[in-house]
């Protein structure tokens, strides 16, 4: 596979994946929270990147982690 | 040595297993698994803090201390996976696929960015990364866990909050019942 296929693959994974986020969340619970961990719960959604989100929300991996658990965000890899 | 006679875990891994009630499948797939001392770093709960303990005292998980040759692999491997349009990796991901490459470890990962950049990265090419969905594949490959494979990954997914593409899982499914 070249490195434009394998980009192309993983582009419509990564699309993929941002959709299911999308559906699944609790945009309810999502939006009633502060500004910062609001933020961050968007960024994740669109983004994936559970590390740069954590550092945004403020709070430890672990933490996040259990903070998607509540906005019932699924992690998909 | 045999490549599966070592794993190195990363933070998301670690994370997730700590949750899952068959955590323990781990260590009867690996020799040993081993833990940077940066991914340890970033762990705090008490259950997955307690776990990685009591593993590391049994010899199921061993600390894995970063070189400055792994270190200064590894800061390569961020810089190069920043300049291709795919999710970076940081440092913690990066020690462990170079100690992977490296070493000739598998490195376990939950952790998309770490699985794009073994794939694509030209230094990485060859290194043995594995996702949870390939670990319990494998454990239910090998009778490590009797139950009904299905089942056994939506116990996953549920202790977890991880939710594997339907897609792999299909297929992965089909590869387990074609040789049952």
């Amino acid at each position: 596979m070249s490195l434009e296929e394998k980009l192309e693959k993983w582009r419509r994974l990564e699309e993929e994946a941002r959709e299911l986020r999308r559906r699944e969340a609790d945009w309810e619970f999502i939006n009633s929270q502060p500004p910062r961990i609001r933020a961050a719960l968007k960024l994740y959604v669109e983004t994936g990147d559970i590390r740069l989100a954590s550092k945004i929300a403020g709070i430890e991996i672990e933490d996040f982690r259990e903070l998607l658990r509540l906005a019932k965000i699924p992690v998909v890899v | 040595m045999s490549a599966e006679v070592f794993a190195i875990a990363d933070t998301c891994f670690l994370i997730d297993w700590a949750s899952w009630r068959r955590r323990n499948l781990l260590f009867s797939l690996f020799k040993t698994v081993f833990v940077p001392e940066s991914v340890l770093r970033e762990v705090r709960s008490e259950r997955t803090i307690e776990w990685i303990a009591t593993s590391l005292s049994s010899g199921s998980l061993s600390l894995f201390t970063e070189t400055p040759d792994v270190i200064a692999f590894a800061r390569s491997l961020v810089e190069k996976s920043k300049l291709l349009p795919i999710r970076g990796i940081d440092l913690p991901e990066a020690i462990c696929l170079a100690a992977g490459k490296m070493r000739n470890y598998i490195v376990i990962t939950e952790n998309r960015g770490a699985l794009m950049a073994a794939e694509i990265l030209e230094e990485l090419s060859g290194i043995n990364v594995w996702r949870s969905l390939k670990l319990i594949a494998e454990a239910l490959r090998r009778s490590l866990v009797k139950n009904d494979f299905r089942e056994v990954f939506a116990e996953y997914e549920v202790d977890t909050g991880h939710r594997f593409p339907k897609k792999d899982l299909e297929e992965v499914l089909h590869e387990l019942r074609g040789e049952a």
